[in-house]
């Protein structure tokens, strides 16, 4: 009965124009999409320092960590130059904004640094995302010197040196090819993820199948001499089969013509991909049985989750880094962020331990689903119909 | 005959609303049972209690003499339901839909591959097995679905409206089939808002309203419960009122009216109403082009029993 019940559902999806389209197709375009869009970044041989300035006020002057960051990604010598930066005062860096003569400024007021720019282009992008970084990196830093120099005391410049020391020894574990580009992989790994997330849009269509409550054919099925778990069983990994060959699909395509950076050996990736896409088909499974209304309201509850998951992750102009400031925890608890952080920690990290930690808590957090859901479930026959 | 179903003192209530109301009936195997009732009047909920798909309040509910329950999958095997919405892959051809409906009952692919075959010949969707739902009409999807209910060849079948929107042809395709169904054994409940069929069809028929059964019996048995014993239609061109008032003074005459002229003069008794009628228009110089009587219809019964047409 599984195999039969398996074989038809397989059959179903793959035959299901709207399902093979965001499980399938749509992916692989964003990929494509993905890749001209940042097809300049990507090739790190023709990638050339632009022009920005950095206004010098009292704050910049006194932020330690903020200037030698700013220094080093300026230095000519260096190979991890990325801008050519002029230091002046406002002024001069609006005028040279309006001139067309930098793509964008940098500033600090109240603390915080800000990105101020005339359009929007990946040189854009690429300083928002660089500047997000540094300002990260130079509060750790000054909460380091802090500590190090006493309350009452200002950080001298040696603390703050052997502050930034402990910040780049705190992660021994990075990488050494692994460059300036990672906001660009983070948008390739949220993709992926977001490919996973499309196995909760066929978990629903799944589960509202084996229903009665939620479908005539699940009617149909609920009558039948056949278990639920095995009706339910079957057609979720019937979908789980579809969602991993799209995956690893995607997965080949994006490292072997586009040339995305994984880091990891391949049965890694794709045992991520495995962990996340199981996350998503119990998460539609959950929302399925837990919502009240109709298989296109819950699609929509679906896309929105997955949504908003991406963009906490980092798609769409790298702000992982400012929601992970803001809202730490979502990217902890979401499938999307535990995935794309996954693939990054494989790219950016020798050491598997965190790699492992979001493929722990994707399982962790697919169990939860699956016993809300069976739980749910297992009030077999219902109120109404 | 063994009752292949019991239900017993069925109560179900959605809140403050009874759907179905201390309920008893027995289905007798063999037997094709008509439940007919207005809307609302409980046929569905009724259903799917003995389904085992809802819950219930209280009462029995026992098929094949074993109690019904959601994992009473010996029952289960031997039940097949048509339900009144089509429910098809739109994805799979006709062929695959039955196959895979079959498949959850047969699980031998050479029986299940005859069973689905025979499905085909009875609703005559032969020549349409390669097809997709999309492709058939109306009536050759209703078919379909009726055939994706009955393939695995089930002694006990619920039979919700199947008929609904059909075209004549496929009416009768419909019907003949059920028939045989019934002539190769089967039970057969049937809901339907078509009283043509439950005349032809059904060998005993109850009616519900409010959840509870307001009538039961034979066909005969239930036109033996109407209060009116004959109703006379003539097609008359023109009527005044003083002559339209003038039949309701005839004996017997319990009501008239008149529309689009058509004149309807219901007898509550006495047997030589027609003649009567006829003298009637002879004297008062009425012309007529067509006169005829009719015996109550079970139509007649349930407007009487529940006050509401059954298309209502």
């Amino acid at each position: 009965m599984f195999w039969h019940n398996y074989k038809y559902a397989l059959r179903t999806l793959l035959k299901s124009k709207s399902l093979v389209f965001w499980t399938l197709a749509f992916p692989f375009i964003l990929a494509i999409l993905f890749n001209l869009a940042f097809a300049r970044l990507h090739d790190y041989d023709v990638f050339e320092p632009f022009n920005i300035a950095v206004v010098n006020n009292d704050e910049f002057e006194k932020n330690v960590a903020f200037k030698t960051a700013f220094n080093t990604l300026s230095d000519d010598d260096s190979d991890e130059q990325l801008f050519k930066t002029q230091f002046v005062d406002m002024d001069e860096a609006e005028r040279l904004l309006d001139d067309d003569k930098i793509e964008g400024f940098v500033y600090i007021a109240d603390a915080q640094p800000h990105v101020k720019i005339k359009t929007n282009g990946t040189n854009q992008t690429v300083l928002k995302s660089v500047t997000e970084q540094v300002s990260q990196t130079a509060t750790m830093v000054e909460e380091i010197a802090k500590s190090e120099a006493g309350n009452s005391e200002q950080p001298t410049m040696q603390i703050y040196l052997n502050a930034m020391k402990i910040v780049s020894e705190a992660e021994p574990n990075i990488k050494e090819d692994s460059h300036v580009m990672n906001m660009v992989v983070i948008e390739f790994y949220t993709l992926i993820a977001m490919a996973c997330m499309q196995g909760a849009m066929l978990s629903v269509e799944l589960t509202n199948r084996c229903l009665p409550n939620l479908s005539n054919r699940g009617k149909r099925v609920a009558i039948a001499p056949t278990r639920k778990s095995t009706t339910l069983s079957s057609g979720l990994a019937a979908g789980y089969t579809m969602l991993l060959f799209s995956l690893c699909a995607l997965i080949l395509f994006m490292r072997l013509v586009l040339g995305v950076e994984f880091g990891g050996n391949i049965w890694l990736i794709v045992l991520l991909a495995a962990a996340g896409s199981l996350s998503a088909m119990m998460l539609g499974m959950l929302l399925s049985v837990a919502l009240k209304t109709n298989e296109g309201a819950k699609n929509i509850v679906v896309v929105i989750v997955s949504m908003v998951g991406s963009l906490f992750a980092g798609m769409f102009g790298g702000m992982k880094i400012y929601f992970d400031n803001m809202l730490p925890f979502v990217n902890k608890i979401s499938p999307v962020g535990l995935i794309t952080d996954g693939y990054y920690s494989l790219y950016y990290y020798n050491d598997l331990g965190r790699y492992f930690v979001n493929l722990g808590s994707l399982l962790i957090i697919s169990a939860i689903f699956f016993i809300l859901a069976t739980r749910s479930l297992r009030r077999s026959r219902y109120d109404s119909i | 005959m063994k009752n292949v179903i019991e239900v017993k003192h069925l109560t179900k209530s959605y809140k403050q609303n009874k759907a179905v109301d201390d309920l008893s009936l027995t289905v007798k195997e063999g037997e094709i049972l008509g439940l007919l009732g207005p809307n609302g009047s409980g046929k569905t909920t009724t259903m799917n209690c003995i389904l085992a798909l809802l819950k219930f309040d209280d009462g029995k509910i026992s098929i094949f003499g074993k109690e019904m329950a959601p994992d009473a999958y010996d029952i289960k095997a031997k039940i097949g339901v048509v339900f009144q919405e089509v429910a098809v892959f739109d994805e799979l051809t006709v062929y695959g839909n039955i196959d895979y409906f079959c498949g959850l009952y047969v699980e031998d692919k050479a029986t299940r591959a005859q069973y689905v075959d025979d499905a085909l010949k009875l609703v005559g969707l032969e020549d349409n097995k390669n097809q997709y739902p999309k492709q058939l009409s109306g009536g050759l999807l209703r078919r379909l679905n009726i055939a994706c209910g009955i393939a695995h060849k089930p002694k006990l079948i619920f039979l919700d409206e199947p008929t609904v929107a059909v075209d004549p042809q496929s009416r009768n395709n419909i019907l003949e089939g059920i028939k045989k169904l019934r002539d190769d054994g089967a039970t057969i409940i049937y809901t339907t808002h078509y009283m043509e069929e439950v005349e032809i069809l059904c060998d005993r028929v109850i009616i519900l309203d409010h959840g509870k059964i307001i009538a039961e019996g034979t066909n005969d048995e239930l036109k033996a419960l109407a209060k009116i014993e004959e109703k006379v239609t003539v097609e008359v061109a023109d009527l005044s009122p003083k002559q339209l008032s003038g039949f309701e003074k005839i004996k017997n005459v319990d009501a008239v009216s008149y529309e689009d002229g058509v004149l309807k003069v219901v007898f509550g008794k006495g047997k030589n109403n027609l003649a009567e009628m006829i003298e009637y228009l002879k004297s008062n110089r009425i012309n007529y082009s067509r006169i005829f009587a009719e015996r109550p219809t079970l139509n007649d019964v349930f407007l009487e029993l529940t006050g509401k047409e059954l298309r209502d």
